[in-house]
């Protein structure tokens, strides 16, 4: 193993993680917001890929330019289906916690199906993107340029979120509304409103990170199944709810991925990820950033 | 409504006045289960499977002039014309759906033969239940070596597997070196389930035996999120040749995190799966030209037998795309079953079980460049000679062995 290996192995990590951490961030503002896990997260990723990829396909908008109508696009979906399905869901007397898993992961495969019925489960992919395939290589390191514009949208996009979150009036809604959903209507503030608009920022978020994954991955029905996984992982590592435990949970998940692969065989570098999980869960239950 | 004991009676009387009217209609029709993932990671295999068992049973049901078994007159002749009849299922490449799918083929929908079922994994099952059942299953497009020896009576096999696959790689390895060609060093790239993995062991054991230096032995779990680190390994080995055996999801990842990372390697000899697939050179093909693959079937051959041309010009009629590796073995395994029972002149699970037995069905009246379809005492045939294939200017051409191929290696890859 040589240094080089190593250096490259962190830097893939890197960027990876910052990717896994702007799709696990929608998971965990959602849930800071309102209690809810989004089932159908990795689903919301792949339509964001399929909206990029008809984009591209139909009309030759590159995944670059189309990542803002794409994240503008799963705003209004991530909102309605706060509107028309989880609204209702949160309103169940009994057994709510099961109502909502089963709303969001019947969610999860009634769009899978729809996806697999009306684009066929054929593997699609974006060809001759500006960025797709190419690569810089500074001394002997090769860094992919999609994955590098995407660690860099990441970053961009939580420093949004952060100024977002505390220095606007909505964002200070949106706080309010995860600390007492109950006293925030008392002065005014229209509880749905604020959850559905929420839901769609999470969903932006999201839409955003399917964007620019079409530009390097293959988009077919299942495809958020995987990265569903991991962002929960991501989630639960940085602690529930945490939207900057959500961008710290992504690198570490990055980076403890590529460096497992570099000691066990590629096939347990899951491995890695759930010890350190586990290990967190020892140590903080509750998750790195977490509170309680 | 209430049920009284006179509508049970009245019931009964009707059902036993349309027994035999029923009975009539299930000797007109023989059917046949066929198991694939229709939905999932792999949809898009058990789509187009589909479309080649829908070509095969038209061509078993209609009448056609191709010197085919069954493509003449319509219908099974040994069944007073009784038509085959498909009914499909899906097993979301997962064993345990696979396993009772078979068995709800079995008992509910009275199939008399199954044929599946792309995963190796999920052929392992399927096939048990079918032996329990002493339902006759053909694995049409499986190709883990293990599956046909485990002893199972009503397991056959009509296409190549992978040892014989492998073989037929190191055979035109020997060949390129004779012919001055470097090829010293090997990299194994395999997935984690039974598919990849036996196809690792297989290709490890012939390196060893042959005298190739395995520069990289890696296994990678399936679907995975992100190859990199895996490929920077392959490219830290840079071996003269990187033979991979995976699906079409990470052959595409593999290719793709290949080109980013910078890893060019002189040649590419692939396991087919997903490098057979149309799906990969869409998304890949620019990168790709010069890969080999192996492969049981190719289109070169309608130049000799004009029925291949004819018979994938119906294929593509029905699924846009021209047979592949997978499709024409799934075309080929309805037919295979389909005579069976025809000579069986019977739907009864043993009785078709000899039939297969006795199957002697010469190359030229296949769409494979077969030499003849013959199960030995395993239920594999062992007369199916792969071959191997160039993706040469957006099309494969047969570049292995001798007799069938069309041109010659291009070597390295570009």
């Amino acid at each position: 193993m040589t240094a080089e290996t190593i250096i490259q192995s962190l830097a893939s990590g890197l960027l990876m993680g910052l990717l896994y951490g702007l799709i696990a961030v929608g998971l965990a503002l959602i849930f800071g917001l309102m209690d809810v896990v989004n089932f159908a997260h990795g689903e919301f990723l792949m339509i964001a890929m399929y909206a990029t990829f008809f984009l591209f396909a139909f009309f030759a908008i590159d995944p670059l330019l189309s990542a803002p109508l794409v994240a503008a696009a799963l705003f209004v979906f991530g909102a309605i289906v706060y509107l028309l399905i989880v609204r209702f869901a949160v309103r169940a007397k009994a057994n709510a916690g099961m109502v909502q898993i089963f709303s969001t992961f019947g969610l999860a495969i009634v769009m899978r199906g729809l996806a697999q019925f009306f684009f066929t489960p054929d593997y699609r992919s974006v060809t001759n993107s500006w960025l797709g395939g190419k690569t810089i290589s500074i001394g002997g390191i090769y860094l992919p340029e999609p994955q590098l514009v995407g660690a860099l949208v990441s970053i961009a996009a939580f420093a949004g979120l952060y100024f977002f979150i505390h220095r606007t009036d909505f964002g200070r809604a949106l706080e309010a509304t995860r600390e007492d959903a109950g006293a925030v209507a008392l002065v005014g503030i229209d509880k749905n409103r604020v959850f559905a608009l929420g839901w769609g920022l999470g969903a932006a978020l999201v839409g955003l990170a399917g964007a620019i994954m079409a530009i390097f991955f293959y988009v077919y029905p299942d495809v958020g199944a995987s990265f569903a996984l991991i962002a929960y992982v991501t989630v639960a590592l940085g602690g529930f709810g945490s939207v900057f435990g959500a961008f710290a949970g992504g690198i570490i998940v990055g980076l403890v991925e590529a460096t497992t692969a570099l000691i066990l065989p590629p096939s347990l570098k899951s491995v890695g990820i759930y010890a350190v999980y586990l290990l967190v869960v020892f140590v903080r239950p509750r998750g790195l950033f977490g509170s309680m | 409504m209430t049920i009284t004991r006179r509508n049970v009676l009245l019931g009964a009387t009707a059902a036993a006045a349309l027994a035999p009217i029923a009975s009539r209609a299930q000797t007109s029709e023989v059917v046949i289960g066929v198991i694939y993932p229709l939905s999932g990671a792999s949809a898009q295999i058990g789509v187009d499977a589909q479309k080649a068992f829908e070509t095969a049973a038209d061509i078993i049901n209609k009448n056609y002039d191709f010197e085919l078994p069954l493509a003449k007159g319509e219908g099974l002749s040994g069944l007073g014309g009784a038509k085959v009849r498909l009914v499909f299922a899906d097993h979301q490449a997962d064993p345990q759906k696979g396993r009772a799918e078979a068995e709800r083929l079995i008992t509910q929908d009275k199939v008399c033969a199954i044929v599946g079922t792309y995963q190796s994994a999920v052929a392992v099952t399927v096939s048990q239940i079918c032996e329990r059942y002493q339902i006759p299953f053909i694995s049409a497009d499986n190709s883990s070596p293990s599956l046909h020896r485990r002893g199972l009576k009503f397991y056959f096999r009509a296409a190549p597997h992978d040892e014989m696959f492998s073989t037929a790689m190191f055979d035109f390895f020997d060949t390129m070196k004779k012919k001055g060609t470097k090829i010293d060093t090997l990299s194994l790239f395999h997935e984690d389930t039974i598919f990849g993995t036996d196809s690792g062991n297989a290709q490890a054991k012939l390196a060893g035996e042959r005298g190739y230096k395995i520069a990289a032995d890696i296994k990678y779990r399936a679907n995975s999120p992100s190859l990199s680190a895996e490929v920077q390994q392959l490219k830290a080995a840079n071996a003269d040749v990187l033979m991979p055996s995976s699906y079409t999801t990470d052959g595409i990842l593999l290719v793709k995190t290949m080109a980013e990372l910078g890893y060019k390697p002189n040649a590419i000899v692939a396991q087919d799966a997903g490098f057979s697939e149309k799906a990969l050179y869409d998304a890949v093909g620019d990168k790709l030209e010069g890969v080999i693959s192996r492969g049981s079937f190719s289109l070169d051959l309608a130049a000799k037998r004009p029925m291949v041309g004819k018979i994938n010009a119906m294929f593509k009629e029905r699924s846009g795309k021209d047979f592949n590796d997978y499709s024409s073995r799934q075309f080929m395994g309805l037919i295979v079953m389909a005579d069976a029972i025809n000579r069986a002149k019977s739907t009864d699970g043993e009785k078709i079980r000899e039939a297969l037995v006795a199957t002697d069905m010469p190359g030229e009246t296949t769409i494979m460049p077969w030499k003849r379809v013959k199960f030995d005492d395993m239920g594999q045939n062992n007369d199916a000679d792969p071959v191997l294939l160039q993706y040469i200017g957006g099309k494969f051409v047969t570049i292995f062995p001798p007799q069938a191929a069309v041109a010659e290696a291009v070597w390295p890859m570009k």
